[in-house]
């Protein structure tokens, strides 16, 4: 059976099927394992006309094994998820060109599903659902084409058969989904590699934020329990950037510090709290986005001795987490001395003409209130512009380039400069990256922060008041801050020009917005429900259901429902097959035969029709309607019709 | 699946008591067999492989697929398996051949629905493969060609039937044993040439009612040659043994008789007896047969040819067994 040949249109499904699940993963390939793709499809075409051969064996193993070292030469390693899907890649191709007996097309289809597993660990996106949902049906049907009768034609039949067994076997998919035990990992997989993931990273060069203001890729999406705050008051609050070095500023990671500073020290809190919970897309970073003051007992979360929620792991999937916010009364009321240098921090040769402007100011003002006030009324009032297209400034005294020269920014711009100014006047400051704002969509109350709310603030640190939040943007564009980016930035045509099919772009398109809602709205659902499900939720919802987690219960739901949808299937289908609604044509002439045998006329073993109706006309008369009946049956039905032979 | 010694001789005897012979056979529920095919193991590989995946990446889409496809294995044991339920193969006919020749069997498939059919069904004997669909309501003719053995009843060997429709990942099947059986005619052999059929119009036949027409010379013995023809008194005077030759009759009228044919064995007998048969119905005249205990009378054409060869097919046999002896 595996030795018979592939039918011809199985081929054509198994190819197409092939290059579907393939096509996510072509922008994340090097572009020569494309050439792969063309080649071997152009090779299987010539095949296919008689123009050429199957490549000998020895030349298959050679591409196969050459082809192999290529992924790795190009990858520098074979462990990782990139170069594993680029080997499955490869194969496929391979495959499809040696594909000519049926057992080469279960391969494929296996190869095929495999592929589209990996895309699932790139990204699990509702668009990504309904790819993989329609893959896996192109792969059915091939399945069934593989498996039909040699010149058989494949039609509208053979689809909704694959429907209807898919579809027959969702909703028991459904329960083993919810049943099924989420387990740890077995053994650490390679990682996915950075490439491709837009987002902040814990090195802030001026003009890193500036890159994101051209995207529109959902950061986060956020759902709080009751009303949502006021645009200004969003300042989602990622990562603390403490020490400069090198022109960019860094994160102080947990190494960094003195065994004493990694201590988590609780603020007192006071008013409302704000309960929301958040859906990360993979940001391939460890920390989390949340607003200050953040609580959270999700697993895996963690709280940070500079306040933020970080997991241990960077993010390379879709995370799920809640988070609790209070007002603190003082953040870090006491400063350490440790802690009072680092943030005080900055090479002292640096930007001298700012280093002077601050002593010059400091000369003037009564206390630290009036010095913060001066500097943020110096961005307002002298011509500082709010852009996407700052002038690059390569100088080593950034400050100075900036403060009094260009004057044209970013918000990394404006934190870079203000913590400098800061930093010189003694006061203890740092820059804070995150996200600010995001678009509210009121059909489920959610809020979609995007890539282009990037943004970075800065804190500073005040006597018994603790670390207080200043963002110099504010003072350069109030509109930023109140309305969001793309007011801010009104007249710039570089707003987006990342994503220029985005339905973002279009919403003001009345038909698009609504339907781009809508969509988000089921995203969150889809985000929330179904990736979102880990063994905390199962645990939640199985004790809603059961009381109480017993294995007895576990196996008799599944068994159950199994029974539940099956019984009714098997019952459906041993009905619908039943043997006594035989052909009418059969039906008469077996009556016939009976009554024929009551008058003494047996037929005999081995007779044909046709040799029976001249022993019956040599019994009964020649025009007995028996006789006539018994002639025409049997033309109709047993006339020679010769089988279809292979 | 081969199973040795005794443990195999059990199978067949339970398998010959499930699967009882019939003319006509539904494929129902308790004559089924389903079992994964090679690549339904390999599907199953593949989603051990992505349930690893879903686990080790904690991924809840790689889960869904893999449970999804998981559950479509088991929904393909029914539609696998009711590919096959309700069909029915009626034997419709046998065509009756020459010993050692390949009889067409004629199966008329029908469908257990009128909404669901067969396809890509394998109906497989030791000589013979068909793959046929049978549409929803629909029915068809199939001739299976085996070949067949000496001459009496042949009873074809047990079928297979087996699909594995629709996804490949399971095989279906069942064995009938249809109650279905050729006849066979002996295998004809060139009858000595010196027996002339005999004229014998309106006479019963007896022992020496032949050869005592117009003697027409001698030819050197050949073996086969039936006794009562040799020339004894000249083999008695020494001479070689030699054959006595008869006119042809003028009348197209032959009888066939078993004691002219005693120069070999009774299957001998019966080829050359077989063989002339067929050599009188191509001329069109009008034979007779004379077996022990059986006399056909004077006829010609089908029907004539057809009773002659029965009588030779089944001579001294026992009448055709009820089972399959296995």
């Amino acid at each position: 059976m595996t030795s018979s040949l592939l039918p011809r249109q199985a081929l054509w499904w198994l190819i197409g099927s092939q290059l579907y699940v393939a096509l996510p993963h072509f922008s994340r390939v090097p572009l020569w394992i494309l050439a792969v793709y063309a080649g071997a499809a152009l090779w299987r075409l010539q095949m296919y006309r008689h123009r050429a051969d199957m490549p000998h064996k020895l030349v298959r193993l050679m591409l196969g094994l050459g082809l192999g070292g290529s992924v790795i030469v190009s990858y520098q390693t074979f462990v990782g998820l990139d170069p594993m899907v680029a080997l499955l890649l490869v194969a496929s191709a391979l495959k499809g060109v040696e594909s000519v007996r049926v057992k080469d097309g279960y391969v494929l289809v296996s190869l095929g599903l495999f592929i589209m597993t990996t895309q699932f660990l790139y990204d699990q996106q509702l668009p990504t659902m309904l790819y993989g949902v329609i893959g896996t049906l192109l792969l059915v049907i091939s399945l069934i084409a593989i498996n039909q009768r040699p010149g058989a034609s494949l039609g509208r039949r053979e689809c909704f058969l694959a429907l209807r067994m898919l579809g027959l076997a969702m909703p028991m998919m459904v329960v083993l989904f919810v049943l099924f035990p989420r387990i740890d990992p077995l053994w650490s997989v390679p990682s996915k590699t950075q490439q491709g993931t837009t987002g902040m990273s814990d090195v802030l060069r001026p003009g890193d934020v500036t890159r994101l203001g051209r995207s529109s890729e959902v950061a986060f999406r956020v759902q709080f329990d009751g009303s949502i705050p006021p645009n200004r008051e969003l300042y989602w609050r990622g990562m603390v950037l403490n020490q400069f070095d090198n022109r960019a500023w860094r994160t102080l990671e947990w190494k960094d510090h003195p065994a004493i500073e990694r201590q988590l020290e609780r603020p007192t809190l006071e008013g409302d709290s704000l309960h929301y919970h958040v859906i990360m897309e993979p940001s391939m970073q460890n920390w989390l986005y949340a607003l200050p003051y953040a609580e959270s007992d999700s697993r895996g979360v963690f709280e940070t001795w500079d306040f933020r929620l970080a997991v241990a792991k960077p993010l390379e999937s879709t995370f799920s987490y809640k988070v609790v916010s209070q007002q603190p009364t003082a953040l870090q009321p006491v400063l350490s001395q440790w802690r009072r240098e680092t943030e005080l921090a900055f090479p002292p040769g640096l930007n001298p003409r700012t280093r002077a402007w601050v002593a010059e100011q400091l000369a003037a003002v009564e206390g630290v209130d009036d010095f913060i006030l001066r500097v943020l009324r110096y961005f307002r009032e002298q011509p500082f512009f709010y852009t996407l297209e700052p002038p690059a400034i390569s100088d080593d005294d950034f400050v100075d380039q900036f403060i009094f020269n260009s004057r044209r920014g970013f918000c990394e711009h404006y934190a870079y400069s203000f913590v400098v100014i800061m930093r010189m006047a003694g006061i203890p400051s740092r820059i804070v990256g995150g996200y600010q704002g995001g678009e509210v969509n009121d059909v489920n109350n959610t809020l979609v922060v995007r890539q282009f709310d990037a943004h970075a603030w800065t804190e500073i640190w005040l006597e018994n008041r603790g670390w207080v939040r200043v963002d110099p943007t504010a003072a350069v564009s109030p509109a930023r801050i109140e309305l969001g980016l793309e007011s801010a930035l009104a007249e710039e045509e570089r707003f987006l020009t990342d994503s220029l099919l985005s339905a973002y772009r279009f919403r003001n398109v009345s038909i698009i917005n609504w339907l781009r809602l809508r969509y988000d709205a089921a995203a969150w659902r889809w985000q929330s429900f179904i990736v979102g499900f880990d063994s905390g939720e199962q645990i939640n919802l199985l004790k809603l259901w059961f009381g109480e987690i017993k294995v007895g219960w576990f196996v008799a739901a599944l068994l159950g429902s199994w029974i539940a949808i099956l019984g009714p299937l098997t019952w459906w289908m041993t009905r619908s097959r039943r043997s006594s609604d035989r052909l009418p044509t059969e039906k008469a002439f077996a009556a016939l035969c009976r009554i024929l045998a009551r008058r003494g006329i047996d037929r005999q073993i081995g007779e044909t029709p046709l040799h029976f109706l001249t022993r019956v006309e040599a019994q009964l008369a020649a025009n007995d309607p028996l006789v006539i009946e018994l002639e025409k049956l049997a033309v109709r039905l047993y006339a020679p019709v010769s089988g279809s032979i292979e | 699946m081969k199973l040795t010694g005794a443990f195999y001789s059990i199978y067949r005897n339970w398998l010959s008591r499930r699967l009882p012979a019939a003319r006509s056979i539904t494929l129902e529920q308790r004559r089924l067999f389903i079992f994964p095919t090679a690549a339904g193991f390999f599907f199953l590989a593949t989603l051990l492989i992505m349930l690893l995946t879903a686990i080790n990446y904690q991924n809840n889409m790689a889960y869904g697929l893999t449970f999804w496809l998981a559950m479509l294995f088991i929904v393909a044991v029914h539609f696998t398996h009711g590919n096959l339920l309700g069909l029915t193969m009626t034997a419709v006919a046998a065509e009756a051949v020459f010993a050692y020749q390949q009889s067409g069997f004629t199966l008329r498939l029908s469908g257990g629905g009128k909404r669901a059919g067969h396809y890509s069904v394998r109906l497989l004997w030791p000589d013979a493969e068909q793959v046929v669909d049978v549409g929803a309501g629909q029915g068809r003719t199939v001739t299976l060609h085996q070949a067949v053995g000496q001459r009496g009843y042949f009873l074809p060997p047990r079928l297979r039937i087996e699909s594995v429709y629709p996804l490949g990942l399971l095989r279906c099947w069942s064995f009938a044993y249809f109650d279905c059986q050729a006849l066979v005619y002996p295998q004809p052999l060139p009858a000595p040439d010196v027996l002339i059929s005999v004229n014998e119009k309106g006479t019963l036949g007896t022992s020496d009612s032949s050869g005592l027409d117009d003697l027409a010379g001698f030819r050197a013995y050949q073996v086969g040659d039936s006794a009562r023809h040799i020339d004894w008194r000249a083999w008695a005077r020494g001479q070689a043994l030699q054959t006595r030759l008869f006119s042809a009759p003028s009348r197209e009228e032959h009888w066939l008789d078993w004691n002219d044919f005693d120069g070999g064995n009774t299957e001998q007998r019966l080829s050359w007896l077989c063989w002339r048969i067929i050599q009188l119905d191509a001329s069109g005249d009008d034979y007779g047969l004379r077996l022990p205990n059986v006399e056909i009378p004077l006829a010609a054409g089908d029907r004539q040819r057809e009773v002659t060869l029965r009588a030779l097919a089944l001579y001294d046999m026992q009448p055709p067994g009820t089972g399959y002896h296995l």
